[in-house]
Protein backbone atom coordinates (compact mmCIF):
# COMPACT_ATOMS: atom_id res chain seq x y z
CA UNK A 1 0.00 0.00 0.00
CA UNK A 2 1.52 3.45 -0.81
CA UNK A 3 0.83 6.41 1.37
CA UNK A 4 1.71 9.90 0.69
CA UNK A 5 5.11 10.78 3.01
CA UNK A 6 3.33 13.31 4.68
CA UNK A 7 0.63 10.49 6.15
CA UNK A 8 3.72 8.10 6.81
CA UNK A 9 5.23 10.94 8.41
CA UNK A 10 2.11 11.34 10.78
CA UNK A 11 1.30 8.24 11.34
CA UNK A 12 5.07 7.21 12.11
CA UNK A 13 5.20 9.49 14.77
CA UNK A 14 2.02 9.07 16.06
CA UNK A 15 2.35 5.09 16.52
CA UNK A 16 6.04 5.80 18.17
CA UNK A 17 4.90 8.75 20.67
CA UNK A 18 2.18 6.21 22.28
CA UNK A 19 4.55 3.16 22.40
CA UNK A 20 6.66 5.97 24.23
CA UNK A 21 4.35 7.35 26.60
CA UNK A 22 3.09 3.96 27.27
CA UNK A 23 6.70 2.83 28.30
CA UNK A 24 7.48 6.05 30.50
CA UNK A 25 3.60 5.15 32.22
CA UNK A 26 4.77 1.58 32.61
CA UNK A 27 8.50 2.55 34.42
CA UNK A 28 6.89 3.81 37.74
CA UNK A 29 5.22 0.78 38.76
CA UNK A 30 8.06 -1.50 37.42
CA UNK A 31 10.19 0.94 39.56
CA UNK A 32 7.81 1.35 42.94
CA UNK A 33 6.67 -2.15 43.15
CA UNK A 34 9.02 -5.51 44.31
CA UNK A 35 10.81 -6.94 41.94
CA UNK A 36 11.83 -10.19 43.84
CA UNK A 37 11.78 -11.79 47.15
CA UNK A 38 14.42 -13.60 48.56
CA UNK A 39 14.98 -15.53 51.58
CA UNK A 40 18.37 -16.99 53.01
CA UNK A 41 19.06 -18.24 56.63
CA UNK A 42 16.16 -16.72 58.21
CA UNK A 43 16.46 -12.99 56.35
CA UNK A 44 13.69 -12.25 54.15
CA UNK A 45 14.38 -9.13 51.70
CA UNK A 46 12.11 -7.93 49.37
CA UNK A 47 13.53 -5.41 46.46
CA UNK A 48 12.52 -3.12 43.96
CA UNK A 49 15.14 -2.93 41.21
CA UNK A 50 16.65 0.17 43.18
CA UNK A 51 16.69 -1.57 46.33
CA UNK A 52 18.50 -4.47 44.35
CA UNK A 53 20.97 -2.37 43.01
CA UNK A 54 21.54 -0.90 46.75
CA UNK A 55 22.25 -4.48 48.31
CA UNK A 56 24.44 -5.88 45.78
CA UNK A 57 26.72 -2.27 46.80
CA UNK A 58 25.91 -2.50 50.12
CA UNK A 59 27.40 -6.48 50.17
CA UNK A 60 30.65 -4.85 47.69
CA UNK A 61 29.35 -5.54 44.38
CA UNK A 62 30.10 -2.69 43.36
CA UNK A 63 30.59 -3.42 39.66
CA UNK A 64 27.70 -5.38 39.47
CA UNK A 65 25.51 -2.93 41.19
CA UNK A 66 27.09 -0.54 38.36
CA UNK A 67 25.79 -3.09 35.98
CA UNK A 68 22.55 -3.28 36.89
CA UNK A 69 21.89 0.06 37.32
CA UNK A 70 23.00 1.03 33.79
CA UNK A 71 21.09 -1.74 32.39
CA UNK A 72 17.55 -1.70 34.54
CA UNK A 73 17.58 2.32 35.35
CA UNK A 74 19.76 4.41 33.16
CA UNK A 75 19.01 2.53 29.75
CA UNK A 76 15.41 2.83 30.29
CA UNK A 77 15.45 6.41 31.29
CA UNK A 78 17.94 7.36 27.99
CA UNK A 79 15.71 5.93 25.86
CA UNK A 80 12.68 7.55 26.80
CA UNK A 81 14.07 10.74 27.35
CA UNK A 82 15.98 10.43 24.00
CA UNK A 83 12.79 9.22 22.22
CA UNK A 84 11.19 11.99 23.56
CA UNK A 85 13.78 14.42 22.00
CA UNK A 86 13.70 12.63 18.40
CA UNK A 87 9.69 13.08 18.58
CA UNK A 88 9.90 16.82 19.33
CA UNK A 89 12.40 17.25 16.72
CA UNK A 90 10.58 15.04 13.93
CA UNK A 91 7.47 16.83 14.59
CA UNK A 92 9.25 19.36 13.06
CA UNK A 93 10.00 17.91 9.72
CA UNK A 94 13.11 17.52 7.80
CA UNK A 95 15.71 18.77 9.91
CA UNK A 96 19.30 20.48 10.46
CA UNK A 97 20.49 18.65 12.75
CA UNK A 98 19.22 15.69 11.49
CA UNK A 99 23.02 13.63 11.24
CA UNK A 100 23.39 13.70 14.92
CA UNK A 101 19.74 12.78 15.75
CA UNK A 102 19.91 9.67 13.31
CA UNK A 103 23.29 8.98 15.84
CA UNK A 104 21.07 9.31 18.78
CA UNK A 105 18.83 6.88 17.21
CA UNK A 106 21.01 4.08 16.55
CA UNK A 107 22.84 4.54 19.88
CA UNK A 108 19.05 3.78 21.76
CA UNK A 109 18.50 1.14 19.05
CA UNK A 110 21.45 -0.56 20.20
CA UNK A 111 20.98 -0.04 24.15
CA UNK A 112 17.61 -0.81 24.70
CA UNK A 113 18.47 -4.87 24.23
CA UNK A 114 20.63 -4.94 27.32
CA UNK A 115 17.79 -3.62 29.42
CA UNK A 116 16.46 -7.00 29.92
CA UNK A 117 18.93 -8.20 31.98
CA UNK A 118 17.02 -7.61 34.62
CA UNK A 119 13.87 -9.77 33.55
CA UNK A 120 16.37 -12.38 32.68
CA UNK A 121 18.41 -12.46 35.99
CA UNK A 122 15.09 -12.64 37.77
CA UNK A 123 13.78 -15.49 36.48
CA UNK A 124 17.19 -17.17 36.53
CA UNK A 125 17.63 -16.52 40.68
CA UNK A 126 13.97 -17.86 40.51
CA UNK A 127 14.52 -20.82 38.91
CA UNK A 128 18.08 -21.86 40.72
CA UNK A 129 17.21 -20.40 44.30
CA UNK A 130 14.86 -23.54 45.49
CA UNK A 131 16.17 -24.15 49.02
CA UNK A 132 12.47 -24.33 50.62
CA UNK A 133 13.21 -22.66 54.09
CA UNK A 134 16.89 -22.68 53.69
CA UNK A 135 17.10 -20.04 50.93
CA UNK A 136 14.35 -19.26 48.56
CA UNK A 137 14.24 -16.45 45.27
CA UNK A 138 10.72 -15.42 43.76
CA UNK A 139 9.85 -13.02 41.19
CA UNK A 140 7.42 -10.50 42.18
CA UNK A 141 4.76 -8.67 40.30
CA UNK A 142 7.25 -5.63 39.54
CA UNK A 143 9.32 -7.41 36.80
CA UNK A 144 6.46 -7.68 35.00
CA UNK A 145 5.89 -4.10 34.87
CA UNK A 146 9.58 -4.01 34.27
CA UNK A 147 9.64 -6.21 31.28
CA UNK A 148 6.51 -4.66 29.50
CA UNK A 149 8.79 -1.06 29.79
CA UNK A 150 11.67 -2.63 28.37
CA UNK A 151 9.60 -3.98 25.24
CA UNK A 152 7.33 -1.47 24.38
CA UNK A 153 10.90 1.06 24.43
CA UNK A 154 12.15 -1.32 21.94
CA UNK A 155 8.88 -0.95 19.98
CA UNK A 156 8.98 2.73 20.17
CA UNK A 157 12.31 2.73 18.88
CA UNK A 158 11.42 0.06 16.48
CA UNK A 159 8.27 2.58 15.45
CA UNK A 160 10.24 5.30 14.80
CA UNK A 161 11.43 5.56 11.41
CA UNK A 162 14.53 8.09 11.29
CA UNK A 163 14.12 8.93 7.77
CA UNK A 164 11.33 11.01 8.53
CA UNK A 165 14.25 13.45 10.15
CA UNK A 166 15.66 13.73 6.36
CA UNK A 167 14.50 15.35 3.42
CA UNK A 168 13.54 13.32 0.42
CA UNK A 169 17.06 13.50 -1.96
CA UNK A 170 16.49 15.32 -5.48
CA UNK A 171 15.98 13.05 -8.25
CA UNK A 172 18.06 15.14 -10.82
CA UNK A 173 21.29 15.46 -8.94
CA UNK A 174 24.13 14.02 -11.11
CA UNK A 175 25.08 10.00 -9.15
CA UNK A 176 27.85 10.63 -6.25
CA UNK A 177 30.17 8.18 -5.27
CA UNK A 178 29.32 6.55 -1.30
CA UNK A 179 32.27 7.01 0.93
CA UNK A 180 34.31 4.05 0.89
CA UNK A 181 36.17 3.08 4.14
CA UNK A 182 39.09 0.66 3.67
CA UNK A 183 40.41 -1.68 6.52
CA UNK A 184 43.94 -1.13 5.83
CA UNK B 1 37.59 0.02 -4.91
CA UNK B 2 35.02 2.23 -5.84
CA UNK B 3 31.63 2.07 -6.10
CA UNK B 4 28.69 4.02 -7.68
CA UNK B 5 25.61 5.33 -6.55
CA UNK B 6 22.41 6.68 -8.26
CA UNK B 7 19.84 8.87 -6.21
CA UNK B 8 16.19 8.11 -6.63
CA UNK B 9 13.24 8.93 -4.72
CA UNK B 10 12.68 7.69 -1.06
CA UNK B 11 9.93 5.75 -0.42
CA UNK B 12 7.56 6.26 2.41
CA UNK B 13 7.29 2.54 2.48
CA UNK B 14 10.24 1.05 3.93
CA UNK B 15 9.27 -2.13 2.05
CA UNK B 16 9.63 -1.05 -0.79
CA UNK B 17 12.85 -0.02 -0.54
CA UNK B 18 14.19 -3.67 -0.19
CA UNK B 19 12.59 -4.90 -2.99
CA UNK B 20 14.36 -2.79 -5.45
CA UNK B 21 17.41 -4.15 -4.88
CA UNK B 22 19.79 -1.39 -4.61
CA UNK B 23 21.70 -0.65 -1.29
CA UNK B 24 19.00 1.57 0.75
CA UNK B 25 20.70 3.64 4.04
CA UNK B 26 18.16 2.17 6.49
CA UNK B 27 18.90 5.28 9.01
CA UNK B 28 18.50 7.87 6.34
CA UNK B 29 16.61 5.93 3.24
CA UNK B 30 19.08 7.20 0.68
CA UNK B 31 19.24 4.91 -2.10
CA UNK B 32 22.66 4.10 -3.76
CA UNK B 33 23.98 0.93 -6.25
CA UNK B 34 25.57 -2.18 -5.07
CA UNK B 35 28.76 -2.14 -4.56
CA UNK B 36 32.35 -4.54 -4.02
CA UNK B 37 34.42 -4.19 -1.23
CA UNK B 38 37.64 -5.93 0.27
CA UNK B 39 37.16 -8.16 3.43
CA UNK B 40 37.06 -5.41 6.50
CA UNK B 41 36.46 -2.44 4.36
CA UNK B 42 32.60 -0.31 4.73
CA UNK B 43 30.70 1.30 2.46
CA UNK B 44 29.19 4.27 4.24
CA UNK B 45 25.77 6.02 3.36
CA UNK B 46 26.91 9.77 1.32
CA UNK B 47 24.04 11.33 2.92
CA UNK B 48 24.45 10.25 6.83
CA UNK B 49 27.48 8.78 7.18
CA UNK B 50 26.15 5.47 8.71
CA UNK B 51 27.40 1.89 7.58
CA UNK B 52 25.57 0.22 4.47
CA UNK B 53 27.55 -2.60 4.04
CA UNK B 54 30.89 -4.36 5.71
CA UNK B 55 32.09 -7.17 3.78
CA UNK B 56 33.60 -10.13 6.11
CA UNK B 57 36.63 -10.60 7.49
CA UNK B 58 35.82 -14.10 7.46
CA UNK B 59 35.17 -15.14 3.89
CA UNK B 60 31.92 -16.24 2.11
CA UNK B 61 30.73 -19.06 4.07
CA UNK B 62 31.62 -17.58 7.54
CA UNK B 63 28.01 -16.54 8.38
CA UNK B 64 26.61 -19.65 7.23
CA UNK B 65 29.20 -21.67 9.48
CA UNK B 66 28.38 -19.33 12.25
CA UNK B 67 24.36 -19.92 11.65
CA UNK B 68 25.11 -24.00 11.79
CA UNK B 69 27.34 -24.19 14.81
CA UNK B 70 24.37 -22.15 16.33
CA UNK B 71 21.91 -24.90 15.82
CA UNK B 72 23.75 -27.76 17.06
CA UNK B 73 24.31 -26.10 20.20
CA UNK B 74 20.27 -25.61 20.44
CA UNK B 75 19.86 -29.31 22.02
CA UNK B 76 22.52 -29.42 24.40
CA UNK B 77 21.62 -26.01 25.99
CA UNK B 78 18.21 -26.98 26.38
CA UNK B 79 18.95 -30.76 27.59
CA UNK B 80 22.04 -30.66 29.65
CA UNK B 81 22.26 -29.26 32.85
CA UNK B 82 22.91 -25.76 32.78
CA UNK B 83 23.80 -24.93 36.72
CA UNK B 84 23.89 -26.71 39.73
CA UNK B 85 23.60 -25.04 43.08
CA UNK B 86 24.25 -26.61 46.83
CA UNK B 87 23.55 -25.60 50.12
CA UNK B 88 24.20 -27.18 53.70
CA UNK B 89 23.86 -30.63 51.56
CA UNK B 90 21.12 -29.77 49.27
CA UNK B 91 21.54 -29.79 45.66
CA UNK B 92 19.74 -28.41 42.94
CA UNK B 93 20.17 -28.26 39.33
CA UNK B 94 18.40 -26.62 36.88
CA UNK B 95 17.79 -26.34 33.36
CA UNK B 96 18.48 -23.33 30.86
CA UNK B 97 14.23 -22.92 31.05
CA UNK B 98 13.79 -23.92 34.81
CA UNK B 99 13.52 -20.61 35.57
CA UNK B 100 10.40 -20.06 32.43
CA UNK B 101 8.85 -23.13 34.68
CA UNK B 102 9.21 -21.03 38.00
CA UNK B 103 7.54 -17.60 36.40
CA UNK B 104 4.83 -19.70 34.81
CA UNK B 105 4.02 -21.20 38.60
CA UNK B 106 4.09 -18.45 40.16
CA UNK B 107 1.08 -16.69 37.70
CA UNK B 108 3.44 -14.44 35.82
CA UNK B 109 2.32 -16.19 32.47
CA UNK B 110 3.06 -13.27 30.00
CA UNK B 111 6.28 -12.60 31.89
CA UNK B 112 7.26 -16.51 31.20
CA UNK B 113 6.39 -16.44 27.97
CA UNK B 114 8.49 -13.25 26.83
CA UNK B 115 11.42 -14.75 28.55
CA UNK B 116 10.97 -18.20 26.72
CA UNK B 117 10.71 -16.39 23.22
CA UNK B 118 13.93 -13.83 23.93
CA UNK B 119 16.04 -16.29 25.72
CA UNK B 120 15.28 -19.29 23.43
CA UNK B 121 12.48 -19.60 20.87
CA UNK B 122 13.89 -16.34 19.03
CA UNK B 123 17.27 -16.53 18.58
CA UNK B 124 16.27 -20.83 17.48
CA UNK B 125 13.81 -18.91 15.23
CA UNK B 126 16.42 -16.27 13.66
CA UNK B 127 19.30 -19.40 12.93
CA UNK B 128 16.17 -21.15 11.32
CA UNK B 129 15.64 -17.93 9.26
CA UNK B 130 19.47 -17.62 8.23
CA UNK B 131 20.07 -20.97 7.84
CA UNK B 132 16.88 -20.91 5.09
CA UNK B 133 18.34 -17.93 3.73
CA UNK B 134 21.74 -18.78 3.15
CA UNK B 135 22.08 -22.30 2.28
CA UNK B 136 20.10 -22.33 -1.17
CA UNK B 137 22.38 -19.32 -1.99
CA UNK B 138 25.58 -21.45 -0.99
CA UNK B 139 24.20 -24.82 -2.70
CA UNK B 140 22.53 -23.56 -5.34
CA UNK B 141 19.39 -24.16 -4.62
CA UNK B 142 16.27 -22.90 -5.50
CA UNK B 143 15.64 -19.91 -2.98
CA UNK B 144 11.94 -20.39 -0.97
CA UNK B 145 10.35 -17.21 0.46
CA UNK B 146 13.77 -15.41 0.60
CA UNK B 147 12.05 -12.19 1.02
CA UNK B 148 9.56 -13.03 4.13
CA UNK B 149 12.76 -14.72 5.69
CA UNK B 150 14.47 -11.66 4.82
CA UNK B 151 11.90 -10.21 6.83
CA UNK B 152 11.02 -12.20 9.88
CA UNK B 153 14.47 -12.44 10.28
CA UNK B 154 14.99 -8.76 10.87
CA UNK B 155 12.14 -8.84 12.80
CA UNK B 156 12.83 -11.75 15.04
CA UNK B 157 16.52 -10.34 15.85
CA UNK B 158 15.44 -7.42 17.87
CA UNK B 159 14.18 -9.83 20.26
CA UNK B 160 16.62 -12.81 19.92
CA UNK B 161 18.55 -11.60 23.19
CA UNK B 162 20.46 -14.66 24.34
CA UNK B 163 23.66 -12.63 25.36
CA UNK B 164 21.75 -10.87 27.54
CA UNK B 165 20.53 -13.73 29.22
CA UNK B 166 24.29 -14.71 29.54
CA UNK B 167 25.45 -11.42 31.23
CA UNK B 168 22.52 -11.94 33.79
CA UNK B 169 22.90 -15.41 34.51
CA UNK B 170 27.11 -13.82 35.23
CA UNK B 171 25.58 -11.42 37.39
CA UNK B 172 23.22 -13.42 39.42
CA UNK B 173 26.20 -15.77 39.93
CA UNK B 174 28.39 -13.43 40.93
CA UNK B 175 25.45 -12.63 43.58
CA UNK B 176 25.06 -16.08 44.62
CA UNK B 177 28.47 -17.15 45.19
CA UNK B 178 28.37 -16.27 48.64
CA UNK B 179 25.11 -17.97 49.37
CA UNK B 180 25.41 -21.17 47.99
CA UNK B 181 27.90 -23.13 45.58
CA UNK B 182 27.69 -22.89 42.24
CA UNK B 183 28.86 -24.91 39.47
CA UNK B 184 28.13 -24.26 36.30
CA UNK B 185 27.08 -27.18 33.86
CA UNK B 186 27.81 -27.92 30.15
CA UNK B 187 24.40 -26.19 29.00
CA UNK B 188 25.96 -22.93 30.63
CA UNK B 189 28.80 -23.38 28.16
CA UNK B 190 26.59 -24.67 25.07
CA UNK B 191 24.41 -21.69 25.94
CA UNK B 192 27.05 -18.97 26.14
CA UNK B 193 28.32 -20.70 22.75
CA UNK B 194 25.21 -20.70 21.58
CA UNK B 195 25.05 -16.80 22.47
CA UNK B 196 28.25 -15.97 20.67
CA UNK B 197 27.76 -17.41 17.20
CA UNK B 198 24.12 -16.00 16.76
CA UNK B 199 25.70 -12.90 17.41
CA UNK B 200 28.35 -13.29 15.01
CA UNK B 201 25.78 -15.02 12.35
CA UNK B 202 23.25 -11.86 12.60
CA UNK B 203 25.96 -9.34 12.85
CA UNK B 204 27.83 -10.88 9.70
CA UNK B 205 24.74 -11.63 7.85
CA UNK B 206 22.93 -7.96 8.76
CA UNK B 207 26.05 -6.30 7.15
CA UNK B 208 26.89 -8.73 4.46
CA UNK B 209 23.51 -10.01 2.58
CA UNK B 210 23.06 -7.13 0.45
CA UNK B 211 26.84 -8.29 -1.20
CA UNK B 212 26.02 -12.01 -0.89
CA UNK B 213 23.06 -11.80 -3.82
CA UNK B 214 24.12 -15.09 -6.74
CA UNK B 215 24.49 -12.29 -9.31
CA UNK B 216 27.31 -10.60 -7.05
CA UNK B 217 28.92 -12.92 -5.19
CA UNK B 218 31.98 -13.17 -7.47
CA UNK B 219 32.01 -9.03 -7.81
Amino acid sequence: MNISPPAFREQNLSQASALALAAAIMLVPANFLPVLYTQNAGKIRTDTIFSGIVGLCQEGWWGLGVIVFIASILIPLIKIAGLAWLLIAAQRGPNEDAHRLTRLYVVLNFIGRWSMLDVFLVAFLSGVVQFGLFAKAEPRIGIAAFAAAVVLTVMATEAFDPRVLWERPVTTTPPLHPCHESSR
Amino acid sequence: MKASADINTESPDPAQDSSRGGLVCRECGYEHTTVSLAPGDRALCVRCNSVLVKKSWFGHDATLAFTITGLLLILPSILLPFVTVSKLGNEHTSLLFTGVRVLWGDGLHLLAVWVLVCGGLAPIFLLLCLSGLLMPQRFGWKPIEAPRLLWTSRAVAQWALPEVQVLAVLVALAKLGHVVQVKMGAGFWCYAALAVTTTLAWRDFELNFQLEQPNQRNS
